[in-house]
């Protein structure tokens, strides 16, 4: 397994090259570009089916893009996956725990399978941040969806990752889920880039240094948060939409 | 082999917590038993039934691990736990192999209850009583070995391409029962000569070296294809 290397301030987090993405005749990318510093907090809106989950998981490494080239972390995606696995952390609506086991079994779990030299430490030490260590013996099938996000959360900081990406994961959390999920990411803000696809405007920009705008699988805007504010004052349209997609619940580009 | 233990060990425990595995194929193996030996009890006449045991448990281990493999990747996809382990600098072929020695090991255990027990209802005086067996019948495990191996590792690669299709389930049984057949052939043959009695030692080596050489390639081809088939 890749052990994460020193961070190299000079390269960037992503960057895309005519990155396009095609299921059947539908596009859901098409060609994309952009160059992400390395520490920022990148946010990402755009309507339902802008392409947002599709750019998120080819990031990730669990889809491939069609044509073009997507590097993260300075590493391709097509040919260097497994270095970008070990320095990505992946939270998303859903667990991607396993149900049957505890708390302490999947970070244990998973810990192993990343190679994480004191897994038990790390665990314990993890499950007390996201205040489940009372929990910790209990199946993750008997979790609330908060406590299920906490759990995930601390799944994806196990191997210590450089950049997070976080798939609309305010979805299906109340007000006070929200609150813990906010106040850990800001624990783990620095030194750390991040990408977060949202549909809620507020909560989306509250920690953006950059902001991606997609529609119909296109870049309707890319800067940083002052450029966006901006652009949004030059032009009511991109408000619009961004109003209309904030008020959206749920769905996947 | 750190990774292939650590996922084996959570199969296994997974399992061991739930039996959600086990219980559907043991308690479907034994009625299957109970209603075969009903059958025949009803028959007026009595039957040698040894030519015919070996299909008998052959049917038995086929539609068996096809309830077993359909439910093998249940707990992979509840909770989208898959796209956590695809998320992982995991190898893929390290996947595969972790998943068929599990489902091997399950469809052995279960096995491992209902062979006496086939025995007993119809080899051995149970139901019909009349049944002769050769001495070459404990050799029967062989080919039963290298059934479930096969079974498990062209099983486990069926399951993981139809888990996102629509009807899985008969997609699976309409996939594997071609796939499978020459080595249902082979493990067929072979107990059949272990039950009614071996002539000859080489036909017999030869007929089970086919199972083998299948399970070989089969296994080495989901283990090569296997990141092919999770990307897809």
């Amino acid at each position: 397994m890749a052990s994460p290397s020193k961070k190299d301030p000079a390269t960037p987090a992503v960057e895309l090259q005519s990155l396009t993405r095609n299921f059947g005749v539908r596009t859901a990318l098409n060609k994309l570009d952009l160059t992400l510093p390395a520490g920022a907090f990148l946010t990402i809106f755009g309507h339902n089916g802008a392409g947002k989950t599709t750019l998120l998981r080819i990031l990730a490494t669990i889809e491939q893009a069609s044509s073009g080239e997507a590097k993260v972390l300075g590493f391709s995606t097509k040919t260097e996956a497994d270095e970008i696995r070990a320095r990505i952390g992946f939270i998303s609506h859903q667990p991607l725990l396993y149900a049957d086991l505890t708390a302490e079994e999947n970070l244990l779990f998973f810990a192993r399978l990343y190679g994480v030299e004191n897994a038990q430490e790390k665990t314990r030490a993890l499950l007390a941040k996201t205040g489940l260590a009372s929990r910790s013996l209990d199946v993750a099938r008997t979790f609330s969806r908060g406590m299920i996000q906490r759990l995930s959360l601390a799944r994806a900081l196990l191997h210590d990752p450089e950049l997070i990406l976080l798939d609309e994961p305010y979805t299906g959390l109340d007000p006070q889920g929200t609150e813990t999920l906010n106040a850990l990411i800001d624990e783990i803000r620095d030194e750390r880039s991040f990408i977060l696809v949202s549909h809620h405007l507020e909560s989306g920009l509250e920690r953006a240094t950059h902001v991606l705008t997609l529609d119909k699988g296109r870049i309707q805007f890319y800067g940083t948060r002052n450029e966006y504010e901006n652009f949004v004052d030059a032009t009511g349209k991109t408000s619009k939409t961004s109003q209309k997609t904030s008020q959206c619940t749920g769905g996947q580009a | 082999m750190k990774q292939f233990m650590t996922l084996l060990r959570k199969d296994l425990k997974i399992e061991f917590r739930t039996f959600d595995i086990l219980s559907s194929m043991g308690i479907y193996a034994v009625l299957v038993l109970v209603v075969f030996g009903v059958a025949f009890m009803l028959g007026e006449n009595s039957y040698d039934i040894t030519p015919l045991a070996s299909g008998l448990l052959w049917v038995l281990a086929v539609f068996t691990s096809l309830l077993g493999l359909n439910r093998s990747f249940n707990r992979e996809r509840e909770f989208s736990a898959l796209e956590a382990l695809l998320l992982s600098p995991l190898d893929r072929g390290v996947l595969f192999l972790s998943k068929v020695t599990a489902n091997a090991l399950f469809l052995s255990i279960v096995f491992v209850v209902a062979v006496p027990l086939f025995v007993f209802l119809f080899l051995q005086g149970g139901v019909q009583g009349n049944g002769v067996l050769a001495p070459s019948a404990p050799l029967v495990l062989a080919p039963l070995a290298v059934g479930i191996l096969g079974i498990a590792g062209v099983g486990t690669l069926l399951a993981t391409i139809t888990l996102h299709t629509r009807g899985r389930d008969i997609m699976l049984a309409l996939l594997f029962i071609p796939v499978i057949f020459p080595l249902l052939y082979s493990c067929v043959t072979a107990s059949s000569m272990a039950l009614l009695g071996i002539s000859d030692s080489m036909v017999f080596l030869q007929t089970l070296g086919m199972g083998v050489g299948y399970d070989v390639i089969m296994i080495l081809v989901g283990w090569m294809l296997y990141d092919f088939v999770l990307n897809g």
